[in-house]
C-alpha cells in the first residue's frame, strides 16, 4: 500500500532586477492561497506538516517556496561573484514575484522569523493585493544574531548554524521536530544563514512604517513562542501594539519554529489566527 | 540557599557524557579543556575525542582552559531548573540575552566544536537539573 503525500513540488522562473531565478515551490490543497515563507538559512520543508494537514488544505491552497540560494532554488546567474547578503528590498521583490508568477490571488502571506518580519512589509507596501498576513516570531527590527563565525573558514557552517538555532526551540518540544529542523539548517549553503541574518539584524527596521498598515484592508495576526529568544514575545507584542486592530497570541511552551518543532501544539494557534484573518 | 552548588552530580554528568551515543558519533574531534565558573567555583573539564577524561574541581592556575562559561549562581540555578525559564534554557540563549553569562577564552574553538559542546552542555544540564 502506497503512502504518497499530497504535496506537489514544482519550479518557476522569475525575473527580479534583471536577473533570472529558478524557484522551487511546493503546494497542497485548494481554496484561499496561504503563501508560506521559511526562516533564515532554511527552506520550505519547514512547512511540511501544514502542507499535509487535510483540515488546512481542505480550505486553503498552502504554498511554500524556497528563496534563491535556499533549498532547491538555485542562486542567480554568476552567483559565485556575489557575496550573499539579503536586503529587505530584494526579499520583498522576490516574494511578490513568486506569488504573482504562480497566480496566487490575494494570498494570505505567512512567514516565520525573517519571514515573519518581511510579511510586515507585505502589509504596509502591498495591503491592497493581499488578504492579510500571518507573522510567526515577528519583529520590526532584529539585533544580536549576526557574527563572523556563521561563515568562517575554520568552522563548519552547517553544524554551527544548525546548533546555533537549535536552542531557539522550546525545551519541551518533541526532539524529532527539533532535530529535523537542525538537519534542514545543516544543509544550508555556505554563508546563506549569515546572509539572511544580514537582512534580519542589519537591514531590517520597519518601526517607522507600521503605522501605514490598515487592518481593515489587510488583516494582521501575530503569534510568538514563549521560548523564542531571538524574536522574543515582548518584541512581537510590541509590533502588535503598534498596529491597531492586529491579533496577537503568546504560544506557551513553544519556540521560534512552531510549524516544524511542534506542529500538534502549534495547530490550534494557527487555526485561530487564520480564523481572525478570515476570507 | 547556599553560596556554592552541590556538585555531586558531576560524576553522573561524566557517566552520561561518556556513554552518550550521540557524542560517540560526533565527538571524534572534540578534544580540549574547557572551564565552567559556577559563581566562585571553577571547574575544568578535560575532554578527549568527546569523552570527559577528567573533571578538575578547584583547578590550580596552571590548568589551562581554552574557553569557558562563566556566570553568577543565580543564572546557573535557572539554567539547571527542572523546567528552565525562557532565555535561560540554552547556552546560546544566555550568550545572546543574559549579560552576566559570558563565553570566555577562545570562542573560535568553542564554535568549531559547537555541536559536540552543545550536546555536552545539554547532558550537563540534564544531570544537574533539580540538583543545584
Amino acid at each position: 500500500m502506497s503512502d504518497i503525500e499530497p504535496i506537489i513540488g514544482r519550479y518557476v522562473n522569475i525575473t527580479v532586477d534583471g536577473r533570472v531565478y529558478r524557484i522551487f515551490y511546493e503546494e497542497a490543497g485548494a481554496g484561499i492561497p496561504l503563501f508560506c515563507l521559511h526562516t533564515a538559512g532554511a527552506d520550505s520543508r519547514q512547512f511540511r506538516h501544514m502542507l499535509n494537514d487535510p483540515d488546512l488544505t481542505a480550505r486553503y491552497r498552502v504554498v511554500a517556496f524556497d528563496l534563491p540560494w535556499h533549498g532547491r532554488s538555485t542562486p542567480p546567474q554568476q552567483w559565485w561573484e556575489d557575496k550573499y547578503l539579503l536586503t529587505a528590498d530584494h526579499y520583498m521583490a522576490i516574494t511578490k514575484a513568486v506569488w504573482e508568477s504562480i497566480g496566487l490571488q490575494r494570498p494570505i502571506v505567512a512567514g516565520c522569523s525573517m519571514g515573519g518580519a518581511i510579511v510586515l512589509r507585505a502589509a504596509f507596501d502591498h495591503q491592497d493585493e493581499i488578504r492579510g498576513i500571518l507573522g510567526l516570531e515577528t519583529t520590526a527590527a532584529g539585533h544580536g544574531r549576526y557574527n563572523d563565525f556563521l561563515h568562517h573558514p575554520a568552522v563548519h557552517g552547517g553544524e554551527l548554524c544548525a546548533t546555533y538555532t537549535y536552542g531557539l526551540n522550546a525545551p519541551s518540544s518533541p526532539e524529532a521536530g527539533k532535530r529535523e529542523n537542525w538537519w534542514y539548517y545543516a544543509q544550508s549553503g555556505p554563508g546563506v544563514y549569515r546572509g539572511d541574518i544580514h537582512f534580519y539584524c542589519n537591514d531590517w527596521d520597519a518601526w517607522e512604517e507600521l503605522g501605514r498598515i490598515d487592518t481593515t484592508k489587510c488583516k494582521v495576526a501575530l503569534l510568538s513562542g514563549e521560548y523564542d529568544y531571538s524574536a522574543t514575545p515582548q518584541m512581537t507584542e510590541d509590533v502588535h501594539k503598534a498596529i491597531p486592530g492586529s491579533y496577537f497570541k503568546l504560544m506557551h511552551g513553544m519556540g521560534h519554529f512552531p510549524m516544524i518543532e511542534n506542529y500538534p501544539d502549534f495547530r490550534p494557534y494557527l487555526m485561530d489566527a487564520l480564523a481572525h484573518i478570515g476570507d | 540557599m547556599s553560596e556554592n552548588f552541590e556538585l555531586d552530580w558531576l560524576d553522573e554528568f561524566r557517566d552520561k557524557a561518556n556513554s552518550d551515543r550521540e557524542l560517540a558519533v560526533i565527538g571524534e574531534w572534540f578534544s580540549t579543556t574547557f572551564s565552567v565558573n559556577f559563581g566562585p567555583q571553577r571547574i575544568a573539564f578535560k575532554v578527549a575525542n568527546g569523552r570527559i577524561e577528567e573533571i578538575i574541581r578547584d583547578p590550580r592556575f596552571d590548568v589551562r582552559a581554552i574557553f569557558g562559561f562563566s556566570a553568577p549562581l543565580t543564572v546557573w540555578r535557572k539554567f539547571f531548573a527542572p523546567t528552565p525559564p525562557p532565555l535561560y534554557h540554552d547556552f546560546f540563549a544566555m550568550i545572546m540575552r543574559i549579560p552576566e553569562f559570558v563565553l570566555e577564552g577562545d570562542g573560535l574553538v568553542a564554535m568549531q566544536n559547537a555541536r559536540a559542546l552543545h550536546r555536552t552542555m545539554s547532558l550537563m544540564r540534564d544531570a544537574g537539573a533539580g540538583n543545584v
